[in-house]
């Protein structure tokens, strides 16, 4: 039998720890530090890893030598809202732009007032085992910023989370968002950096963001993955739900060598609703899990999944959707749906419901499908004097489009558009 | 413009046509009636050169060109045009870039220039306005959600686009009231002309009312049985397709 295979080196903690961070941070840091040594990488044989634990190879290229090199710069992919920029998982003030009408605030978890120090570190996030990459976040992190979106306000613009990263090293962003009680805003985390092709991962984005629903706020969170083929990247999304909250995401995943989300969202109290969409397309060799997890707890709440993922050439992506209804959530309504499209006999795409349901009085659907392109509907087109390979790339994005539509955000959406047109002409259809 | 010889065609290894042999002259239209099951669609389908069905026989050919050996995109650019018995719906793909992509390949083909964006625009209006659709479904998904009236009337439309010189019309009338089957009727009148032709398959006699047709033949069996003018067809609707020593099931 193997020996049980560590985090590289190159991820293990050498800088020291953050001292103007809060008693109680810094205590959960130490114990995901003390942690860290011993802590196995997931392997095929732990259920959540099963398909991606093999991917994980593509850390061992990874150097810890940082250059720390290079200014950041705000995208310019014609995203437009106010603008938050990262850069190696540090907030650059200087670059970027916040709203000045004090709508939001945005605070370095080293100033945080006591109140939201304890929302903070009493977050579930750090109850939970099952979360590797997460802990490795948690070791690691060295500032983390908090977002408050005030009370009863309502964003005007969308918040741009850039998330650049240089080309070698990694890190660790961790961002925690309270929109507070009948607050509403569209937040978009941008993963971008790395352009160019390299034959191997040479930079890891491990990313948290915890979103923290007060009654009656409603968010939208569009999450792009944009990254260049070199950055791998592991990122878990947690939200928490009170009393009438409403979130919705959109998730737009471009594969690389290796990408995994984790989105998991509590719906703790009646009333709570989400909506989650996702678009996840690989090609050549590149790998991406879309790991989901809706928990209802409280009752009367809803939620509605749909992801689409295409997957070309040698790619694989894995969807699993778990929707866990507790006993006491009765009145809950679930609806997932994942459909798949496979471009090449050799693109795998493993996908997998998981529902628990423990209340006798739910609603609770699931669907999901694996398939080619439709050959009536390619027929269709052809009849009509539309050459093949266009017709394919048509039926292709038509595909995904329908979710792509419901991206409430202009910009996003013909960006995304873009990408999923490069997508298809890189792809051998 | 038409000459169908000796077609034999079979799908999973069931022979279906069994010996077609039709000629469609420039400005004729043919009607195409006979029994559920007889084989129309597979000819429609066929013409259209859906690669499911395996030609076991026979030629087809269209003006000089032999139709069996082009693929289905470079017939309908040849000007083939099949209306579907029961048209696709395709999510995702709007009607307005499927019909702008549609019509420009052809236009390419022909070494005419593109359309843009602009007089494409004015054209796809006017001739959703001519089958009675409502404009905004230009922008809705090719036949998403469209009634079965909705997506027969959006195949003529589609065909008003493309002017083919052989339209294929599989039951357009069927399951259409009277005004649904008026705009059906004047958009193929409308196309009417001495250099163009159109085989209408069909059950019911009522369609040939609105568009006269030149030929009525009987298919059965996967052969034409019996051919006439358009008393035939009157005929048929009286007495059925028994006198015609076959099973009559037409009005199943
Ligand atoms: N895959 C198949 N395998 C075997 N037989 C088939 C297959 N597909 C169709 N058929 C048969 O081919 C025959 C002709 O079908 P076709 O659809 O051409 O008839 P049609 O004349 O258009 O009928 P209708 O009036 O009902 O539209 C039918 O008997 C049908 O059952
Ligand atoms: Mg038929």
């Amino acid at each position: 039998m193997n020996a049980v295979k560590k985090f590289p080196e190159a991820l293990l903690c050498t800088a020291p720890q953050n001292s103007r961070l809060c008693e109680a941070l810094q205590k959960l840091q130490q114990n995901a530090r003390a942690q860290l040594d011993t802590l196995a990488l997931p392997t095929r044989k732990n259920e959540d890893w099963r398909y991606s634990a093999a991917a994980l190879s593509h850390l061992d290229t990874l150097s810890n030598n940082s250059t720390g090199q290079g200014a950041a710069e705000a995208a310019s992919d014609g995203v437009s809202g106010y603008r938050l920029v990262l850069r190696n998982g540090l907030w650059q003030k200087d670059a970027g732009e916040l709203p000045e009408n004090h709508l939001v605030e945005v605070i370095s978890f080293e100033q945080l007032n006591e109140s939201d120090a304890a929302l903070v570190s009493q977050s579930t996030l750090y109850q939970r085992s099952d979360l590797p990459f997460a802990q490795l976040n948690t070791a690691h992190f060295s500032e983390g910023l908090f977002i408050r979106i005030k009370k009863n306000q309502r964003l005007d613009q969308p918040l741009v989370i850039q998330y650049d990263s240089e080309d070698q090293g990694a890190s660790y962003p961790k961002l925690f968002v309270l929109a507070e009680s009948g607050a509403q805003a569209t937040l978009i985390e941008e993963f971008t950096g790395a352009s160019g092709e390299t034959p191997a991962c040479t930079v890891l984005t491990n990313s948290v963001t915890e979103l923290r629903l007060q009654p009656q706020s409603q968010l939208t969170l569009i999450r792009l993955d944009l990254a260049g083929e070199s950055v791998a990247h592991t990122g878990l999304t947690l939200a928490q739900l009170q009393r009438d909250s409403r979130l919705e995401t959109h998730c737009a995943g471009f594969g690389g060598k290796l990408r995994r989300h984790d989105l998991k969202v509590a719906l703790a109290e009646p009333g709570a609703e989400c909506k989650l969409n996702g678009v996840c397309v690989t090609l050549g060799q590149q790998h991406y899990d879309n790991h989901t997890e809706i928990e209802h707890i409280a009752s009367h709440c809803n939620s509605e999944e749909n992801y689409r993922c295409i997957a070309a050439d040698s790619s694989r992506i894995v969807f699993n959707g778990r929707i866990h209804i507790h006993r006491d959530a009765q009145k809950s309504n679930g609806a997932m749906n994942n459909r798949n499209l496979l471009l090449s006999n050799d693109a795998e795409i493993d996908t997998k419901p998981e529902l628990e349901i423990y209340a006798d009085d739910v609603k609770c659907a699931h669907g999901t499908t694996i398939g080619q392109l439709n050959e009536e509907e390619l027929f269709y087109l052809l009849t009509r004097g539309i050459p093949k390979d266009q017709a394919a790339t048509m039926l292709t994005l038509g595909f995904v489009v329908e979710l792509v539509y419901q991206i409430p955000d202009e910009n996003v959406r013909t960006l995304v558009e873009q990408k999923l047109e490069a997508f298809i002409h890189a792809a051998h259809v | 413009m038409l000459k169908i010889r000796n077609l034999h065609a079979a799908i999973d290894g069931t022979p279906i046509l069994k010996g077609i042999d039709l000629e469609v002259k420039p400005g004729e239209v043919h009607a195409i009636m006979g029994p559920n099951g007889s084989g129309k669609s597979t000819l429609s389908q066929v013409l259209a050169g859906n690669e499911d069905y395996e030609i076991t026989d026979g030629e087809i050919i269209l003006g000089d060109k032999n139709l069996l050996e082009m693929p289905t995109e470079q017939r309908a650019r040849e000007g083939v045009f099949l209306a579907f018995q029961y048209p696709v719906e395709i999510p995702g793909v709007s009607n307005l870039q499927f019909l702008k992509t549609a019509l420009n390949s052809i236009r390419s083909y022909h070494g005419q220039e593109e359309l843009d964006a602009a007089t494409f625009m004015r054209l796809a209006k006017e001739k959703i306005k001519q089958v009675n659709l409502d404009p905004a479904f230009l922008k809705r998904g090719v036949n998403e959600g469209f009634s079965g009236g909705e997506k027969k009337r959006n195949e003529i439309m589609q065909m008003l686009m493309l002017e083919p010189r052989l339209a294929i019309l599989d039951e357009t009338d069927s399951g259409l009231d009277i005004d649904a089957l008026k705009v059906v009727a004047d958009g193929v009148n409308a196309l009417r002309h001495p250099e163009r032709s159109v085989i209408m398959v069909t059950h019911y006699q009522r369609l040939l009312d609105y568009i006269v047709p030149d030929y009525v033949h009987v298919l059965a069996k996967g052969k034409i049985i019996k051919s006439g003018g358009k008393e035939l067809a009157l005929e048929l609707e009286e007495k059925g397709y028994g006198w015609l020593g076959i099973e009559d099931s037409a009005n199943a």
